[in-house]
């Protein structure tokens, strides 16, 4: 067992791991933060894609261990004080889900990437999301809600807020 | 009035919680005390099972059990039954091997589970089923459905003599020959539809428990209809009473037809649950779900069409084999007859049709409906056959399609395979699809891309579906062993929101938002006022889920019509309040009016009475459900 201490959703978490233990594991089992989901065991679905220090990663295929000192936001902490983020209200005006297994990877990941390209073309979005698969929406309103949600931050002026 | 009701641009009630991550899938839901369940697989597609030597692993401290077929049978358990009875053209049964959860004493599919192990980890269970030695004697396979209709093929069950579960046939075939008879060409085609693997992103999960005090289970599981598994897993299964037995489908991660039927796993999970003495975990991964989730599709078909030269079609005989897998799943052998064949005429005018189609043990994972079951088969061999009709005749393809299309004067329409088309318009259908996609635009579109280098084609397609599987006594003759029935409970508050009961399920479909707003349509509500209760079956009175295009039309019927009573009810109360006749009182925009004058009282007025009943009229019955 080794002992890590990092930050999640804001608030400092320590935990006793096994040195083989996910992350998404220790999400999932160890902090009870069950909107990480797992939807294959080779890394392609993208349904755990989390936040680590900023940036979009697949946390089925990261090591909790690596994390100490870490910040790490899930689609738990991407809300605040109650207010959608501007892509989670993007994939609610635009139906974006169904089902919402895949849904949480997808907005993480499409979160991080308006801070890399706040004016994705459609063409750039659909290959962003070449690490996320949906089996509901065939990705057409999912690539809606991110464009829309891309042109609403600039409207707003706003930086891609997390 | 409501600004929810039907045909509203509603945005869906269920969004925010999957939005903020706080939907509630199986795998989301951990037990007090829980152990985990991993299966021991087999890695051939036949091997008869030596024995099963789980000394070490039931050495690892943590390892609460290892259990195998032989504890199965020596429990005295039943098998996963099939859901529907088809019958050869001679006259016999389909062959209905049994298909025990844990494979006793041969494994028929690569995944075919043989044992499992329990522990108080999923690691651990991991770890110590690698420890489990499994003596099997590897057997030659069938392993395609080419392979298996072969004279000499290996046998999947010796019950099963050339590997045919039925032989089956539906249309006349004298009909069939003396329309082939009176032709100028018979076009012929062989088409293979090859098997899916459905691939749900949530893969198959079960948490069952026991409680030794009431000895009852509850088994959450990710399934499209809840009420089904518990009526199989008493009734056949396990034998536990219907009462005893609680089963809960939460939120389901899509299911596209695989969740519908009782899997191995669900039972054996609610089986060891009771053994061990604590709730037990078991959640597929995406490699397991592969070997284990019930595939689709899986025909191979030679057909011939009988046509005139100038383009009339005549007649069509097809011939199916169909891929059954190893074992019976639920609507296995109803996929490939009763979903398949009737949709053979498409939406033509032919003379007769004729199909025959055998239903093909593999040594394979089970074959079973998958998003349209057995119909997209059904149209993708008719369409392909009018493209080709079309190219050996020189005739236009759209012109062959509405040449040979039922005309919107000839219904209703007594197809030559069972079905009577009551109403339709084919040719505005057509048109409007035609017009939309701007087809008289295309060869401009492609002689574009062809400027870029690139190839561009068009397909066109006519699709009719026999959808919605309801109670009725055509279902019955035909060989459902299920009812199909639906129920709708719609429970008003003292305050006038209601909530309603539903036995479909909603697994992506938005029902939580849609069935609402039919409520709230006929109540002159807000759907903000309704809740849909699903997936429970201590909560939902019965129900047959989700699957084959029911939920609506079935299940909203349902819901509708319970409406429809609240109301009636509703009226007697208003009645009596406003002193008037039940007669003269109307319902309109969520109030009880007096006709003709301006005394009204709003719904949630008379919900209130009704359970706050100072002055009531006792013929009508509380609660006001």
């Amino acid at each position: 067992m080794t002992r890590i201490a990092l930050e999640v959703n804001g608030a400092p978490v320590e935990a006793e791991i096994e040195p083989n233990t996910l992350l998404v594991q220790l999400l999932r089992e160890k902090l009870d933060l069950t909107g990480t989901h797992v939807g294959c065991d080779t890394s392609q679905c993208g349904a755990c894609v989390v936040h680590v220090d900023g940036q979009s990663v697949k946390s089925c295929s990261v090591l909790a261990v690596e994390l100490e000192g870490a910040k790490v936001t899930t689609i738990e902490g991407l809300a605040e004080s109650g207010e959608l983020h501007p892509m989670q209200q993007a994939f609610h005006e635009e139906h974006g889900l169904q089902c919402g297994y895949c849904t949480p990877g997808v907005v993480m990941s499409t979160v991080d990437l308006l801070k890399r390209n706040d004016s994705p073309s459609e063409h750039e979005v659909r290959a962003w999301l070449e690490g996320n698969i949906c089996r509901c929406t065939g990705y057409h309103n999912i690539v809606k809600a991110v464009l829309s949600c891309a042109d609403k931050m600039k409207a707003g002026g706003a930086a891609a807020a997390e | 009035m409501s600004n929810t009701g039907i045909g509203k641009r509603v945005k869906r009630k269920e969004d925010r919680r999957f939005l903020t991550g706080k939907g509630r899938y199986t795998d989301d839901i951990n037990l007090p005390k829980q152990a985990y369940a991993h299966f021991i697989r087999s890695p051939h597609a036949h091997a008869r099972i030596g024995g099963v030597d789980a000394k070490e692993a039931l050495a690892l401290p943590g390892v609460l059990g290892v259990y195998t077929g032989a504890d199965w049978v020596a429990d005295q358990l039943g098998g996963l039954p099939c859901g529907w009875l088809v019958k050869s053209k001679d006259g016999s049964d389909q062959v209905e091997p049994p298909h025990l959860p844990l494979a006793p004493e041969v494994a028929r599919h690569v995944g075919d589970p043989v044992a499992v192990v329990i522990a108080t980890s999923r690691e651990l269970a991991r770890e110590a089923a690698s420890l489990v030695e499994v003596d099997y004697d590897e057997q030659p396979a069938s392993g395609t459905l080419a392979k298996a209709i072969q004279s000499d093929a290996p046998q999947v069950w010796s019950e099963a003599a050339g590997n045919t579960s039925f032989d089956w046939e539906v249309g006349d075939e004298a009909a069939q020959q003396a329309a082939f008879a009176e032709a100028d060409r018979i076009v012929e085609i062989d088409v293979t539809n090859n098997r899916v693997i459905p691939n749900a992103m949530e893969p198959r999960a079960a948490v069952a428990s026991y409680d030794p005090n009431a000895e009852s289970y509850t088994l959450y599981t990710t399934s499209q209809n809840p009420h089904l598994i518990r009526l199989l897993l008493s009734a056949f299964v396990m034998q536990i009473p219907e009462h005893k037995l609680r089963v809960i489908a939460p939120d389901v991660g899509g299911g596209f037809g695989s969740k519908i039927y009782p899997y191995s796993e669900e039972v054996v999970c609610t089986w060891t649950s009771k053994k061990v003495g604590v709730p037990v975990k078991w959640t597929a991964d995406r490699s397991e779900a592969f070997m284990s989730d019930a595939h689709g599709r899986g025909h191979i078909t030679k057909a011939q069409m009988a046509v005139k030269n100038d383009g009339t079609m005549l007649a069509l005989r097809v011939e199916t084999y169909a891929d059954l897998g190893a074992y019976l799943s639920t609507f296995a052998t109803a996929t490939p007859t009763y979903l398949y064949a009737p949709l053979l005429c498409g939406i033509y005018k032919m003379k007769a049709v004729y199909a025959n189609v055998k239903g093909i043990f593999t040594h394979t994972v089970p074959v079973d409906a998958y998003r349209g079951a057995g119909r997209p088969e059904a149209t993708y061999l008719v369409e392909r056959m009018v493209d080709k009709v079309a190219s050996e005749l020189g005739i236009d393809r759209i012109e062959l399609r509405r040449k040979n299309m039922i005309q919107k004067d000839e219904f209703p329409y007594q197809t030559p395979l069972i079905f009577q088309f009551d109403t339709g318009d084919f040719e505005a259908c057509l048109d409007t699809a035609l017009e939309a996609i701007d087809f008289a635009g295309f060869e401009g579109r492609r002689a574009e891309a062809a400027g870029r280098g690139m190839l561009r084609g068009i397909g066109v397609s006519t699709y009719v579906e026999a959808c919605g599987l309801a109670p009725s006594a055509a279902a019955g003759a035909l060989g459902a062993r299920a009812g199909l029935y639906e129920s709708a409970t719609i429970r008003v508050h003292p305050t006038g929101s209601v909530t309603v009961f539903t036995g479909t399920h909603s697994h992506g479909q938005g029902h939580e938002t849609a069935f609402a707003q039919i409520v709230a349509e006929k109540l002159g509500m807000e759907v903000d006022n309704i809740v849909i209760e699903h997936g429970d079956t201590e909560k939902i009175p019965f129900g047959m889920g989700s699957y084959g295009s029911r939920s609506l039309s079935v299940g909203g019927s349902a819901i509708s019509k319970a409406t429809d009573k609240v109301i009636e009810k509703g009226r007697k109360i208003a009645a009596h309040l406003l002193e008037a006749s039940a007669d003269d009182i109307e319902f309109e925009g969520g109030e009880y009016k007096v006709k003709g004058t301006d005394k009204v009282l709003p719904f949630g007025a008379v919900a209130f009475t009704a359970y706050v009943p100072h002055n009531y009229p006792h013929e009508a019955t509380a609660p006001f459900s």
